[in-house]
């Protein structure tokens, strides 16, 4: 079947076989691999990537379902120049350690201070909870999704 | 390999079922594609679901709640009218997966892959609510406890859909939904229980308690309504509603814990959620916000 989406603002047509799932369609065949082959039943959350403006686990999403959608990426939030906010408060943290989970970690970040979350510890760990790390470096990724959403309100 | 047909209609979606044999409804994906991936199931036809908008949405008309089947469980957790008025529902929803998976997931795919552990059953049962089936002979509805048949088994028909669920919610009833978990997010209620309290001023008018993953089905405990109504909060009533649902209570032992923990769990979880429950009614909770999962809150005097 074909579908037509956006991917981070170019289109895109492809035939896609019945259960080829938006994770092989970004990877495989348009390369786009900073989106993570995590775990592949949605418990990880390193393939998050945003689907209409929300986050979802591409690992479970059938490709067969997207036509007409729009597909965020890592590749797709980060400027030509530089990077984007959230990744540079990343950087600045120190909020990635072997760096894996980091591009879901992100995305999941992005859809949840566009939700105009407050700047809340509790509800910034509820709102990545669905993003492991396995180096366990959560304290200092929470620090840094604090430190953005305090810049984007003030 | 799978096919995937996508229906623009309901009455097409329904002829499509009927015409492939063995065709999968595919709401979410977040259990159809788990399964595939997995190998627990192999359908050589897809029909996604995701097109029809009619399907979609909540509807509040007086004290009537209408959840459309293919509502997302994110847009029933951050739905303020449904916090207001059926707290358990939202509150029930809030806990599922994770964000990611409650943006993918569906209330209709919820229950019809009929977990006995999902979220969705208990909250639903405690406000009586019924599912509006559609089929190729037409449309039936049934009470929600009527579509779970076991573990992954509903009554469905072949060629049948849950289009929608509907249950009343008026001002006077509060509800409530806990769960026991190893972890907090991304995981299975080991325990899930909801109760509603209804009341006149003070006084009982009913009380509903209904249990998640402690039988092969989510269930209504028989006998709330006669040991809690027609008086006033009793903190040793509601604490005999849990010795009862725990009595009422076959769970199995696995990794979220053994039969008997269980069961301690219920008993524990039932008066708390009843007195959460009973406070939403009588008004002294602020409105739309959510419970502790476990529950521990100061008791209502």
């Amino acid at each position: 079947m074909r579908i037509e989406l956006m991917v981070n603002g170019d289109p895109v047509s492809r035939l896609v076989e019945g259960s080829e799932s938006l994770l092989d369609l970004l990877r495989n065949d348009l390369g786009l691999v900073g989106t993570k082959w995590g775990c592949l039943t949605g418990d990880c959350g390193a393939c998050t990537v945003l689907v209409n403006s929300e986050p979802v686990v591409s690992c479970l999403k059938a490709c067969a379902q997207l036509d007409g959608s729009t597909v965020t990426t890592i590749e797709g939030l980060t400027p030509t120049h530089g990077l984007s906010d959230l990744q540079q408060a990343f950087v600045d943290h120190f909020a990635t350690q072997c760096g894996f989970c980091t591009p879901g970690m992100i995305m999941a970040a992005e859809a949840l201070v566009n939700s105009g979350v407050p700047a809340d510890e509790a509800a910034i760990r509820e709102g990545l909870s669905g993003n492991l790390c396995r180096c366990t470096g959560y304290n200092k990724i929470v620090d840094a999704v604090m430190s953005v959403i305090e810049q984007r309100n003030a | 390999m799978v096919e995937v047909l996508i229906p623009g209609t309901l009455a097409e979606a329904l002829g499509m079922l009927a015409d492939r044999e063995g065709a999968v409804p595919l709401a979410g994906g977040t259990d159809v594609l788990l399964d595939m991936r997995t190998g627990r199931s192999d359908p050589t036809v897809l029909v996604d679901m995701s097109r029809l908008d009619g399907l979609r949405g909540v509807g509040i008309d007086g004290d009537l709640v209408t959840i459309g089947a293919m509502t997302s469980i994110r847009t029933i957790e951050r739905d303020a009218e449904l916090a207001a008025r059926s707290t358990a529902v939202p509150e029930a929803a809030h806990v599922l997966g994770s964000v990611q998976i409650r943006v993918m997931a569906t209330l209709g795919g919820n229950l019809c892959h009929a977990t006995p552990s999902a979220e969705m059953p208990p909250p639903l049962l405690v406000h009586g609510a019924e599912v509006d089936i559609a089929g190729p002979d037409g449309g039936r509805t049934v009470p929600l406890a009527d579509l779970f048949a076991g573990p992954g088994a509903t009554t469905l028909d072949p060629g049948e859909l849950v289009a929608a669920v509907r249950y009343p919610a008026p001002s006077n009833l509060g509800s409530c939904y806990l769960r026991q978990t190893v972890r907090w997010s991304m995981d299975l209620a080991g325990v899930g229980v909801a109760a509603s309290v209804a009341v006149d001023g003070d006084r009982i008018t009913t009380a509903t308690v209904a249990l998640g993953a402690v039988a092969p089905t989510p269930f209504v405990v028989g006998g709330v309504a006669d040991l809690m109504a027609d008086d006033p909060w009793d903190p040793e009533r509601a604490g005999e509603a849990g010795r009862m649902a725990a009595a009422a209570s076959s769970p199995i032992s696995d990794a979220r814990g053994s039969a008997d923990y269980r069961c301690s769990v219920v008993a524990a979880l039932v008066p708390r959620a009843l007195g959460i429950a009973y406070r939403r009614a009588i008004g002294g909770w602020p409105v739309g916000r959510f419970s502790p999962t476990n529950g521990l809150v100061e008791e209502p005097a």
